[in-house]
């Protein structure tokens, strides 16, 4: 596995190298252009989620078009190696980010992980990040655990001591306690199983659900973290949990982490009616296909960090150009409006900081201060304000069921703190 | 099987100093046996648990036998580590899934004669193309280098290895596959309210079938004899007439079929397959080869076995995050007290 990831990253590097060399045409208008930049996983397992969020947001920048005179170009980049999201790929991503000089922000990444990676390299640019998804605590707050459980603080990640980070989804201190509360109250589970793929995010939304569950009142009958370098047999775990009295399954893991199979693997372990339930990793269609046909069923469900955008009606027009543009089903996500609303807010910081530059290109420190005091922004997916740690003030989540055949909003929930 | 014991016993009894050390060791062992059984019987779950618990482990067991049994079986007659089995063992997996459509099986069959008989089709097809494939490796990758230094083809079966993968992955994409649910899903009772899931004893008794299949074949056929003068000294057979390179190849043949089949059993029994799970699996294999004896055959099985028991035994009573700790602590344990590994090694002669 290790070896053959080397020798992806070193064909994948080669391919970026080319395709930089082609890129950067030049602009129409008198100004120039403007480089808008992603970093989402395109490739393999994780494209399921992380190619309809680069589409929102390709279709953010094509609608705006120019900012202030200045051309946009949207600049997406890859960073899945094998198929799976890779944090090397990531910053490497960022440095060539880093190298377009007309580039002044970037939309990603998706992975809290990647970020993780991708924060510091950035920072020292300095570039503006904005993200869809990333949910992990960790990477906007400072918590004692922060250093064991995620391997790095708030801090750690931002060597300039300044903040260059910003995101618009729900951090997990709301990810998993929403979904604890919910299985709690409204699905009336008492006991749960809980397992988690021994990532950042994983990890750390697994905890969350954990000691919110356990709060209420419920029981964690069993909890693991399986090693999902490569795909762990889950069976005798599965009927530990069941012996144990589990009245369902938590599952802190991804899709690309084999988040849904033990799902189909429960299968003939626990009933077909007991309940799954996860965080955004798995709220995708790679995760029904793993699950099979019995086990992947209206009993599973999992959590979004963004509110949904259909609830809004003044998204309505938006969302209808964008299916009309995007026809395909599978190129409409739960993270497709939020990567438009992060492409949106990046354009609309770009646009203040020409006017603070006197109409010319601005610096990228200067398009980092106007992300900063973004305040009342209306999104697709929520009015956003960016507090000064990079978080949103007022995030919103839904929860989601799979239902008819995709997984469909059942509650949006606002978060208050 | 008498001699199997009595060379078993025979290799007990060495120096004093030598049995001074196996006395410490069959003390750790005991105290590790009575330490499970402790935690067996005051386990949740009672013999239920047990019995599914051993289930999952013989499944597990029983896939990693299958190809343990290629890499042991080359291993006896060239000394090659054949890096590129573990990808023929998914490709088992990758080529039943394009060709179960073909004999009308698609999910959502009950399970009864009408599923087995093209299932029987499909094992047939699936083992052939392996074999061929692996001929074809060794063809390719391996008879050019016989006379080179042995790190010559060992690094060809890497190489090997990783443009199956590739192949793989240019094929079917490198996220996780649905492999269709044909398996029946409920549970055998075994009396007294015990029951067992039905999935792990299809996969049980398929490769229980299969490696008694090769047993007999090897023991009993003219190829089987030859393939065993071979591994013992290979310029002998040789001057007795044996073609050595058919026998080789007939080898790998044997080798693949029977990981072609464990790619399908895998593919059964879990319902997922991607196109580096092979490499895991032949991890785990080789380990088990090593673990009965490399180059020998029931060694393999045994070990194979062993260690799916042992992998289910340290996740259901014990916890996951230890089982790779375990299983590879067991085999440094046994290989320290046992260098030939459980039944002994079987290489050729020098």
């Amino acid at each position: 596995m290790v070896r053959a990831r080397g020798l992806a990253v070193l064909i994948a590097a080669t391919f970026v190298a080319f395709a930089c060399g082609s890129s950067g045409g030049g602009g129409t208008t008198n100004k120039g252009t403007i480089d808008i930049g992603s970093d989402l996983p395109t490739s393999g397992a994780d494209a399921s989620s992380g190619l309809p969020t680069q589409y929102g947001a390709a279709f953010a920048v094509s609608q705006a078009g120019s900012v202030k005179g200045f051309t946009l170009k949207f600049v997406p980049y890859d960073d899945a190696v094998n198929g799976k999201h890779d944090p090397t790929k990531g910053a490497q991503n960022v440095q060539q980010m880093i190298s377009d000089t007309k580039l002044l922000g970037m939309v990603g990444p998706f992975n809290s992980g990647v970020a993780a990676a991708e924060i510091p390299v950035a920072n020292q640019a300095p570039l503006a990040m904005i993200s869809p998804s990333n949910t992990n605590e960790c990477l906007t707050l400072a918590f004692d655990y922060c250093q064991k459980y995620a391997g790095y603080t708030a801090a750690s990640l931002r060597p300039t001591g300044k903040n260059n980070y910003f995101r618009v989804a729900a951090n997990d201190t709301h990810q998993g306690p929403a979904m604890a509360d919910f299985a709690y109250d409204t699905l009336g589970l008492k006991t749960i199983a809980v397992w988690d793929d021994q990532e950042p995010f994983g990890l750390g939304v697994a905890n969350n659900f954990a000691t919110e569950f356990t709060k209420k009142g419920g029981t964690v009958v069993a909890r693991q973290g399986f090693d999902t370098s490569s795909k762990p047999d889950f069976h005798a775990w599965l009927n530990k949990a069941k012996t144990a009295g589990a009245q369902g399954i938590y599952a802190g893991a991804t899709s690309a982490s084999y988040g849904c199979i033990p799902r189909q693997e429960s299968q003939g372990i626990f009933d077909p009616n007991s309940y799954y339930l996860g965080p955004d990793g798995i709220g995708d269609g790679q995760c029904i296909k793993d699950s099979g046909t019995t086990m992947g069923n209206d009993h599973m469900y999992a959590s979004q960090g963004v509110a949904d955008a259909a609830s809004n009606p003044s998204a309505a027009a938006t969302i209808a150009a964008y299916k009309k543009a995007h026809p395909d089903p599978n190129d409409t996500a739960a993270y497709t409006f939020a990567g438009y609303d992060c492409a949106a807010i990046l354009i609309d910081a770009i646009g203040r900081a020409i006017d603070k530059n006197g109409g010319n290109m601005p610096t990228r420190q200067q398009v980092i201060d106007q992300m900063a005091t973004t305040s009342n922004f209306p999104g697709l997916t929520g009015t956003y304000t960016l507090n000064s740690a990079g978080d949103p003030t007022t995030p919103a989540l839904q929860i989601q069921q799979y239902k008819g055949g995709a997984w469909t909003t059942i509650k949006n929930l606002a978060v208050t703190s | 099987m008498a001699a199997m014991v009595q060379r078993f016993r025979a290799s007990l009894i060495t120096t004093p100093t030598a049995s001074l050390i196996n006395l410490v060791g069959l003390a750790i062992v005991v105290v590790a046996l009575v330490a499970t059984v402790q935690r067996v019987v005051t386990a949740q779950g009672g013999a239920t648990y047990f019995f599914q618990t051993m289930g999952f482990g013989l499944a597990l067991g029983a896939i990693f036998a299958l190809v343990a049994l290629g890499y042991t079986m080359v291993y006896g007659i060239i000394e090659l580590i054949n890096f590129a089995h573990g990808d023929v063992f998914t490709l088992g997996a990758f080529i039943s899934a394009a060709v179960l459509p073909i004999f009308g099986l698609t999910e959502g069959r009950t399970f009864g004669i009408g599923l087995i008989l093209p299932l029987i089709g499909v094992f047939l097809v699936t083992m052939l193309a392996c074999a061929l494939i692996n001929v074809g490796i060794e063809r390719v990758a391996y008879r050019p280098l016989r006379h080179a230094p042995r790190l010559a083809p060992l690094i060809t079966a890497i190489g090997m290895s990783a443009f199956l993968e590739g192949v793989m992955n240019v094929w079917r994409g490198p996220f996780t596959l649905h492999y269709p649910d044909l398996l029946p899903e409920s549970q055998i009772p075994l009396g007294g309210g015990v029951t067992i899931a039905a999935k792990a004893v299809t996969v049980i008794v398929l490769a229980v079938v299969l490696m008694v299949a090769l047993t007999v074949f090897v023991n009993r056929s003219t190829l089987g004899k030859a393939m065993r003068a071979t591994a013992q000294d290979r310029d002998a057979a040789q001057l007795m007439g044996i073609d050595i390179n058919r026998t080789i190849a007939a080898t790998f043949f044997i080798g693949a079929a029977l990981a072609g089949a464990g790619g399908i059993i895998y593919g059964l029994y879990y319902n997922s397959y991607s196109a580096f799970d092979g490499f895991t699996y032949g991890l785990y294999a080789f380990t088990a080869a090593v673990f009965g004896g490399i180059g020998n055959i029931p060694g393999a099985a045994l070990g194979g076995i062993l260690i799916g028991v042992i992998y289910a035994i340290s996740d259901g009573y014990f916890t996951v995050s230890w089982t790779q700790v375990l299983v590879f602590g067991i085999l440094i344990f046994v290989l320290v007290f046992r260098p030939t590994g459980l039944l002994g090694m079987r290489v050729p002669e020098k």
